[in-house]
């Protein structure tokens, strides 16, 4: 059994989020790309994987609606979601 | 940062409320599958059922403790006073990845449950936030 008074040299303290706290949404504006997401989620078996669209969904909303500060989405983990969205717009000649 | 799919990892959510505050708060899932490497979103939610705002702050654990070091919220709702008003009801996301590093940690080989907790405490003047882990 480990305890935590070992000599390894990472150690668990809380850290603050990278980027600081979410304003709550007290408008609920963002509501409902929530509970398209928790649908996903149940229908889907709560794998995160699955729902990446909606969770992208959800953040793109957030921003929309400065409750959220301004990140490319490639930063945030989608970058193939990005990439795909990309490929399908139509080729301009 | 890429995936590691062959380390699905279940994420389970506790909430708590020290017992200062009249918040009800909980998770809207009880749990999550994600692997390493990829950014996942979680939700809780809080209502203040009383009459008067009441202001909160929260801070958050990872069980197993050696996982911690692991566990990355890019953002969250921690850290920092919220307050809610009377009757008001607000969902709380929870932005965050396991560093991919976690899958070549011989240590975490046998760990595929990681546990989050977050406790919410009323924010008073001159109150120092109680944090967990040894300091």
């Amino acid at each position: 059994m480990s305890t935590a008074m070992n000599f390894s040299s990472k150690s668990f303290a809380p850290r603050p989020p990278d980027k600081g706290a979410f304003p709550l949404d007290h408008f609920g504006e963002c509501s409902a790309f929530k509970e398209r997401f928790m649908a996903c989620l149940r229908r889907s078996g709560y794998e995160s994987a699955a729902c990446r669209q909606s969770a992208m969904a959800y953040l793109e909303c957030r921003m929309d609606r400065q409750l959220m500060a301004n990140e490319p989405l490639e930063k945030l983990g989608f970058k193939d979601l990005i990439n795909e969205k990309s490929e399908e717009k139509p080729e301009k000649s | 940062m890429e995936p590691v799919r062959d380390r699905l990892i279940r994420v389970t959510f506790n909430a708590d409320t020290h017992a200062s505050i009249q918040w009800s708060f909980k998770p809207q899932q009880s749990e999550i599958y994600v692997v390493p490497g990829e950014t996942a979103l979680a939700f809780y939610k809080a209502k203040n059922p009383t009459d008067k705002p009441i202001i909160g702050i929260s801070t958050y654990n990872v069980v197993p403790f050696e996982a911690g070091q692991y566990f990355n919220k890019i953002q969250c709702f921690c850290f920092e006073e919220q307050r809610l008003n009377p009757q008001e009801e607000v969902d709380m996301p929870v932005f965050f990845y396991i560093d991919p590093e976690f899958a070549e940690d011989p240590k975490m080989a046998k760990v595929d449950l990681i546990t989050l907790s977050y406790t919410f405490f009323e924010a008073k003047e001159g109150q120092k936030l109680p944090l967990p882990g040894y300091q």
